[in-house]
């Protein structure tokens, strides 16, 4: 009997994930226009493309020194052609493989370093790509879950009883979450940062830079709320000045602790009147104090420079797994992106708390004039990042009809059951009539 | 007993008098809006309830049952919970039995908003005329350890879970066979928990076992009174900690005539409640501290519920004779 429950239980499995992966067009309705499922031919495609990108790529990409394209990958954002057909972009046009070929931004290094996440050779875009802020070290590879995992996705370390939450985030290089490398330092950049704290002061303390780079960027975190950490790099090339911000958000809740300190920081300010440029996650109207963003939601992000939206700001989202969207913020600075489902794996592989990394970058150029180290400049070129973590949705692999199945099928079962049993259990009716006078 | 004033013995009589079925009824309505719908006012009392208040009701929970806080701390890695995460274990644990003492078992009995909708399918039962089911003494002694088991369960798995030994899917894993998971959602129009999560083996056995326990859970309530009390492993975890409790239900032996009227009123079909005649301390392991025994039962102050010692309510003749044929119904 037990090995017939087996085989049913099998079979439930194997016809649930058959009929999952086969029926794309539902799923695609499920998750929204950019959630669905890619068929295999699609795949087969992408991937086609992709290896002819990457080969014309590798032909074309030549060592060259560190400071050479020192904008490329500015105009490789607006310039990249795109690969259609990827589900999930509401402007088919303009998705790319942020992995694949067509990078001047990694013109700059070696091949091997561009590809395998190893140390680019100089800081800043040129030699990397942007420069942003992550939870994770290159070398952990996907979904890592090492270490103390929390704080809105991002993971964690330090701390203990009584102690506060140390948080470490390392400065990284590149517009790939997966084969970003170290940022190094560059010897011509001047590099601030700020770390805004949920009760310290609106425009922040400068953290202590770390020694040596792989160590990460590491702070306490006290009390409740969200704390910002800003990496300000500015560089004049030619009258060129580039003004990068590499920006991380890291929410610190737990779920003791004081009522109303959680709810000062979920409310709290979340931008800087003193960055250059930057991006700002806009809060859900139901979100609290442990978010989780989802594939398939739809996410916005304001674009503010000194505190105030600004217009025509290039914003490009880069998902875990190399796919990419532009867009261009609106009057308010907003832009809005779906949250692309970039996670197949084989079924027995499938981790549903699977924390996958978007990076997103932000680009504006201005006509402002001045002098920086004592050199005029005429135009400043801005761009920001904003690194976060995404999950799978809740409902992947989630059947209602099977449970509805199973559930009639059990609750029948054992209506009949126990409706059969009383019933076999009634004994006629039997009268014996006793005659006193007998 | 010292002679109490006429106006609180007044209010004793008023109270013993009670039509208890009715009171217990509105009672358990208001538990049940209070800590289902609750939350859309914005109560909360935690996460270390001692009774159902399903974690799962996202919206509209009031507060949040503890044994999903203590499988998940149980859950976590050795390392942290053998620490000092071990005392966020131990605090939780603390507020989670100052809790328990103020009512005791009759959290179960007046509060647990899945022990609500069991009586609540009793009565619909009964309305449609058909009969009950009933466990034999042998099905009873089997049965009643079953509860045990399932909190030696919960606490294991979760402990193996934090080894390494068992897969993350399978938490919490009393949550996830729980009826309430499906059923508490369910009244606040979420349906999301009425589904099998395929996206590993583990999830997928733990959660077809929730819907089938949920199943039957419909089926044996409706056809035996508090049937998933009888397997609860709060109720298990309740008994455990009792001693020190609050409430407690006592009787007087020998003020008994051993007429079985509390037996026959008994959801949980206690036979000592009847049998006992030594114990002044007559709960068991299985009782839900409904009080339909005090109510039902004819003989003054042979039954009785104390709080602190101080009698709160009392089986009384006169109490009984008024609430005949309207409040407690013999058999059904």
């Amino acid at each position: 009997m037990s090995k017939l429950y087996l085989c049913a239980i099998a079979l439930l499995a194997t016809l649930s994930i058959n009929g999952y992966c086969e029926d794309a067009p539902a799923a695609e309705k499920r998750f929204g226009q950019g959630g669905g499922r890619p068929s295999e031919a699609q795949i087969a495609e992408w991937r086609a493309k992709r290896e002819a990108r990457e080969g014309q790529a590798a032909t074309a990409d030549a060592p060259s020194p560190a400071g050479s394209g020192a904008h490329g990958d500015m105009s490789a954002m607006s310039g990249m052609t795109g690969m259609a057909g990827m589900p999930g972009m509401k402007d088919e046009g303009s998705l790319r493989s942020g992995r694949s070929g067509g990078k001047p931004s990694m013109k700059g290094m070696p091949e091997g370093a561009a590809r395998s996440g190893g140390r680019p050779s100089g800081m800043g875009m040129r030699s990397g790509g942007a420069l942003w802020l992550s939870d994770t070290p290159p070398m952990r590879g996907d979904g890592a879950r090492g270490g103390r995992s929390g704080m809105a996705g991002m993971d964690m370390s330090g701390g203990g009883w009584g102690k506060p939450a140390v948080k470490r985030l390392w400065l990284r290089a590149g517009n790939d979450p997966q084969r970003s490398g170290f940022a190094q330092e560059d010897a011509d950049a001047q590099v601030e940062t700020l770390l805004v704290t949920p009760d310290g002061k609106p425009e922040g303390e400068p953290l202590p830079s770390a020694s040596d780079d792989r160590k990460g960027l590491s702070f306490e975190m006290p009390v409740q709320g969200f704390y910002r950490l800003y990496l300000t790099s500015r560089k004049l090339q030619g009258d060129i000045l580039n003004v990068n911000v590499a920006k991380a958000e890291v929410a610190n809740f737990g779920h003791g602790g004081d009522v109303e300190e959680a709810a000062r920081g979920l409310q709290a300010t979340r931008y800087s009147e003193s960055a250059p440029l930057e991006i700002v996650r806009e809060r859900k109207p139901d979100e609290r104090k442990f978010f989780q963003l989802k594939s398939g939601e739809d996410q916005v992000f304001i674009v503010l420079k000194k505190g105030l939206p600004l217009q025509g700001a290039r914003v490009r989202m880069v998902s875990y797994q190399g796919w990419s969207k532009e867009e261009v913020s609106d009057e308010q600075g907003r832009v809005s992106f779906q949250i692309v489902r970039d996670y197949f794996p084989p079924w027995n592989e499938f981790e549903k708390r699977f924390k996958a990394t978007y990076l997103l970058i932000a680009e504006a150029n201005a006509a402002e004039t001045g002098k920086y180290q004592d050199k005029p400049y005429t135009s400043v070129r801005y761009q920001a990042s904003l690194s976060g973590n995404y999950y799978p949705s809740p409902t992947d692999y989630l059947s209602y009809a099977w449970a509805l199945g199973v559930g009639m099928a059990i609750l029948l079962f054992c209506g009949v059951a126990v409706y059969l049993y009383r019933r076999r259990r009634v004994k006629p009716y039997q009268e014996e009539r006793f005659h006193e006078g007998k | 007993m010292k002679a109490s004033s006429p106006r609180l013995q007044a209010l004793r009589d008023a109270v013993n008098h009670v039509h208890f079925n009715r009171f217990r009824f509105w009672f358990q309505l208001a538990a049940f809006v209070l800590f289902v719908y609750g939350g859309y006012l914005a109560i909360d009392l935690g996460s270390r309830l001692p009774f159902f208040a399903c974690g799962y009701n996202q919206e509209g929970r009031a507060g949040v049952c503890y044994l999903l806080p203590l499988q998940h701390q149980l859950s976590l890695p050795w390392a942290r919970l053998f620490s000092y995460a071990g005392i966020a274990v131990l605090t939780g644990f603390l507020i989670f039995a100052l809790w328990f003492i103020f009512l005791n078992k009759g959290w179960c009995g007046f509060i647990c908003p899945l022990g609500t909708i069991q009586d609540w399918l009793t009565s619909l039962r009964r309305r449609l005329g058909i009969r009950y089911s009933t466990y034999s003494h042998g099905q009873f002694a089997q049965l009643t350890k079953v509860k045990y088991l399932l909190l030696a369960l919960m606490i294991l798995i979760p402990l193996g879970i934090g080894g390494g030994l068992f897969s993350h899917s399978m938490s919490p894993p009393f949550c996830l066979i729980c009826p309430a998971r499906m059923i508490l959602p369910m009244f606040t129009g979420d349906f999301s928990q009425f589904t099998i999560d395929f996206s590993s083996s583990a999830a997928m056995v733990m959660t077809a076992l929730g819907i089938s326990i949920t199943a039957l859970f419909l089926v044996g309530s409706f056809v035996k009174k508090r049937f998933f009390c009888f397997f609860c492993p709060m109720s298990a975890l309740h008994y455990l900690i009792s001693k020190p409790a609050l409430l407690k239900l006592k009787k007087d032996g020998s003020k008994c005539t051993r007429c079985g009227d509390c037996y026959n009123v008994c959801d949980m079909e206690i036979k000592e409640i009847a049998d006992d005649i030594k114990n002044t301390n007559i709960m068991t392991d299985d009782c839900t501290m409904c009080l339909k025994c005090v109510a039902s039962c004819p003989e003054t102050g042979a039954l009785k519920a104390t709080f602190a010692g101080i009698p709160i309510f009392e089986s009384t003749e006169a109490g009984f004779i008024k609430r005949m044929g309207k409040g407690v119904q013999h058999g059904k």
